[in-house]
């Protein structure tokens, strides 16, 4: 909750099986008080089978059809990474399950060594070929700082976007059909649309109001260039994690003993601009503190008590030291700007124009493409519907 | 006893690191502050930066980023690019670099070497040679970025250079640079034969293996690289790294 | 608050930029005045022997720093010429060092065989020679190594003020003590977490 008095002490209801609160987007609580993120997943749990016989199933039919369309190539599946656990952790079973992937990495230029190192260790060990996107360092500031400008959350949208982008261009140079993530509804749950929304119109809009640099390097995903991905060249977005049983406490403690892979302390914070929004941005700002996602996660599955969970997040997030002070010194901002920025108003994502309404508008296209793996499904949950009414089930 | 030095050799162009290959094809590589600051987490021994457009182009130092970057480090950093005069010189220390690198400036001016020297010492000032062959396989020195070609004899002029003051030479082979296949070892064991200061080997190194063969058979006191800090590897995409010190302490002894 | 002395010569950013690091507070002073209210002194240096003497002789800082360093005995610390110049004299140069340690500073040409390169530059390893709350925790390192780079060496008049040795050729006193006069020959600015360690002990003297 971060700020002066614990979440349970103010009056804001709780969820009673995880701890998303109601300050959370699209949110409603049945008689129970149990959230409908919660139900989400349940579904989602028991459509894709996660961890149980079925589960493993479905996937282990999915990747005898990578293999198969992978002979012959050079690679057969992309892995984007980040140096994080997930995505180090995904590297790991490539190789377990006997695939040939093909690493790539959007680079930021706010990597920590730890991510770079975290990379290069798992990725020398396992004999895995990187690509490398790097995003020319005054354009990404520039860009980060036209969403610093316009007050809005999502100021690290561009990075998401960009990996992407650039595992669908490493996919399409070396003719793959298949990119897996690893993102895992259980351990991080589904981010609330409410928040964190990006597109490549949202990216392109806000940077045009107060950017200064012309977006060259950047590799921006247009609405064309996604339906081109997904429609024409027929790339497959996979996320075994969906599917398969996983842990992260024990992927880390695996990763730490077999890699001397390290943990860089939290969700996302081995890149300093993602830390910089995770812990400072946000919390302060936007009274968002996205450390519920990852806990709430932890309670749903059993890992974590609620009681433990809501206590951990009342603790204040881990920042590193200088942060703020390199955040200001890249983005070139005086502390007086800055400050003055911070306490202006938030606005919303809504504000801007983006595809959302023709993402809408496109819902039964996506639906078919989500059904064939096209467009991960999360993105059909999150983006094809108008948010005011809550997610379907 | 003193190890062998291995020092990135970072391209700076404008306000981004590159990297080339024979001195041209530069590729990006990121934000040259970051990307310091990483090898600093890393711990390497010592950072060499140099501005390879600055002489060519005649541009003024980038005092500013340089002060960033040496804010970043707590190792010994070298810079090259259009150094001109004392002034420009006493500036790079000032903001907390260790020694200054010359290499165009130093061709119709050998005095600028002569008096850095005098007044910062010689351990301060690196003469760089960049070299070439030509067409009948004869080693020719190159200066602004391999663009001029240098009539100096290249034995004789690393001679006037150490005369002239410097305290140590980096001798780079443009047509090995970003090739990852070894060193010019007969070019450097040509310039180590020949003189007393130090040489530092560059251009062309693709594993602690390329080191070791210059270290024992050309006699460089250290060696810079540069592909293999930016690159993951040959041919691959650009991931910050430097040797594992364990492997780096266990061939160098 | 350390105050680092600004006589002309030296690497000071990078000396105030480790100290900032570690959480030190050092001010960077060339007044006499200033200095006269330092209550601990760092004596930074690169160049040449003589011209540091003759730019701290004539700015008036030797004065100040002999009545801080020998009458009040505040805690002082030379680092590379510095360090040299704690020495009586110098083969570089003609003129007097400050002579608060016995000592002198010698050349490497006479010492050491033509195959070793002059000046000793890069990263070497130190011993202990003598306990000095300078080189406390070196234990927490599996080994203990230093940026060097000086083409002079320095040899102590008396062994106990010698804290840490290196070989390089010959073996020279890398360290240097005499009761609140300390001197090290490396660069420990350049030196990362070493030459951290060396910091906070002398913050913390």
């Amino acid at each position: 909750m971060i700020v002066t008095e614990p979440l349970s002490a103010t009056h804001k209801q709780i969820c009673s099986k995880c701890i998303y609160d109601e300050r959370v987007g699209g949110i409603n609580f049945d008689e129970s008080g149990e959230c409908n993120y919660c139900k989400q997943i349940d579904a989602l749990t028991l459509d894709y089978g996660t961890g149980t016989q079925k589960g493993n199933e479905k996937f282990h039919k999915i990747l005898a059809q990578i293999k198969k369309d992978g002979r012959n190539k050079k690679y057969d599946c992309i892995i984007g990474v980040s140096g994080g656990t997930d995505s180090s952790f995904m590297l790991h079973l490539t190789k377990k399950w006997g695939l040939r992937p093909l690493a790539v990495h959007y680079d930021n230029t706010w990597n920590s060594a730890i991510s770079t190192e975290n990379i290069r260790k798992v990725l020398s060990k396992l004999d895995i070929d990187l690509y490398t996107h790097v995003v020319d360092n005054q354009e990404v500031d520039d860009i980060f700082k036209s969403f610093f400008l316009a007050d809005v959350l999502e100021i690290d949208a561009s990075t998401d976007l960009a990996l992407a982008e650039v595992m669908y261009r490493a996919a399409w140079k070396y003719k793959v059909k298949y990119v897996l993530e690893g993102h895992s509804f259980l351990t991080e749950g589904i981010s609330p649309i409410s928040k964190n929304y990006f597109d490549g119109k949202y990216i392109r809009s806000v940077h045009k109001i107060f950017g200064q640099k012309k977006m060259k390097t950047y590799p921006l995903m247009t609405i064309s260039r996604f339906l081109f991905w997904t429609i024409f060249a027929k790339i497959q977005k996979i996320r075994p994690l969906w599917y398969i049983d996983y842990n992260k406490e024990d992927a880390r403690e695996f990763l730490e003993k077999t890699y001397d892979w390290q943990y860089y302390g939290g969700h996302h914070l081995e890149n300093r601009m993602s830390a910089y929004a995770h812990s400072v941005y946000l919390p302060s700002k936007f009274n968002t503190d996205m450390r519920n996602n990852t806990l709430s996660a932890l309670v749903r599955s059993g890992r974590m008590t609620r009681k433990l969970a809501l206590e951990e997040y009342d603790k204040p997030p881990i920042i590193e030291k200088g942060l703020v002070e390199y955040f200001k010194k890249r983005l070139k901002l005086s502390s007086e700007e800055y400050e003055l920025i911070m306490d202006r108003k938030a606005r919303s994502w809504i504000e801007f124009p983006t595809y959302k309404k023709t993402f809408e508008l496109l819902r039964p296209m996506f639906k078919i493409l989500a059904a064939n793996n096209l467009v991960p499904m999360s993105f059909y949950i999150k983006y094809c519907y108008p948010i005011k009414k809550s997610s379907p089930k | 006893m003193l190890r062998t030095r291995i020092i990135p050799c970072l391209l700076l162009k404008d306000e981004s690191l590159v990297k080339t290959i024979n001195f041209k094809n530069y590729k990006y590589i990121g934000d040259p502050v970051n990307t310091v600051r990483i090898f600093n987490e890393l711990e390497v021994d010592e950072l060499m930066l140099l501005d390879i457009f600055a002489s060519k182009e005649n541009n003024s130092i980038n005092f500013k980023i340089l002060k960033e970057i040496a804010n970043e480090c707590f190792m010994p950093l070298s810079y090259g690019g259009n150094i001109k005069s004392i002034e420009d010189a006493k500036e790079i220390f000032k903001i907390g670099f260790e020694k200054v690198v010359i290499n165009s400036n130093s061709f119709n001016n050998l005095k600028l070497i002569e008096d850095l020297s005098k007044y910062f010492g010689a351990q301060s000032i690196i003469g760089s040679i960049d070299v070439k062959n030509n067409f009948f396989g004869n080693r020719k020195i190159y200066s602004h970025h391999g663009t001029k070609k240098q009539s100096h004899d290249l034995v004789a002029w690393a001679k006037k250079l150490q005369r002239a003051g410097v305290g140590e030479l980096i001798v780079t082979s443009i047509e090995k640079e970003g090739s990852w296949n070894g060193y010019d070892v007969d070019l450097i064991n040509s310039i180590t034969e020949n003189v007393q200061v130090p040489v530092i080997a560059n251009g062309g190194c693709g594993s602690i293996d390329h080191i070791v063969e210059v270290v024992e058979k050309a006699n460089a006191s250290a060696c810079a690289i540069g592909s293999m800090v930016v690159f993951q590897k040959k041919g691959m995409g650009v991931l910050v790294k430097f040797l594992d010190p364990k492997i780096i302490k266990e061939r160098l002894k | 608050m350390i105050t680092i002395v600004d006589y002309g010569l030296g690497n000071l950013g990078s000396i105030q930029n480790m100290f900032k690091h570690i959480g030190v507070k050092a001010r960077i002073e060339s007044d006499v005045d200033k200095i006269k209210s330092a209550s601990k002194i760092l004596l930074p240096g690169i160049g040449s022997f003589d011209t540091a003497m003759e730019k701290i002789n004539k700015k008036g800082l030797k004065e100040v720093l002999h009545e801080k360093a020998i009458k009040e005995q505040i805690p002082v610390l030379g680092i590379c010429l510095g360090m040299q110049l704690l020495t009586s004299s110098s083969e570089e140069g003609h003129l007097s060092g400050l002579g608060w340690i016995p000592g002198k500073t010698l050349t490497y040409k006479n010492q050491i065989n033509k195959k070793i390169k002059i000046p000793h530059m890069g990263w070497n390893l130190v011993s202990k020679s003598s306990e000095s709350e300078l080189t406390q925790g070196f234990e927490d390192f599996e080994e203990v190594r230093f940026y060097f780079v000086h083409s002079y060496f320095v040899k102590v008049a008396n062994e106990k003020n010698s804290i840490l040795k290196t070989s390089y050729g010959v073996e020279f006193d890398s360290a240097i003590q005499k009761d609140n006069i300390y001197g090290a020959q490396f660069h420990p600015e350049k030196s990362h977490k070493f030459g951290m360690k060396i910091f906070k002990n002398f913050a913390s003297i």
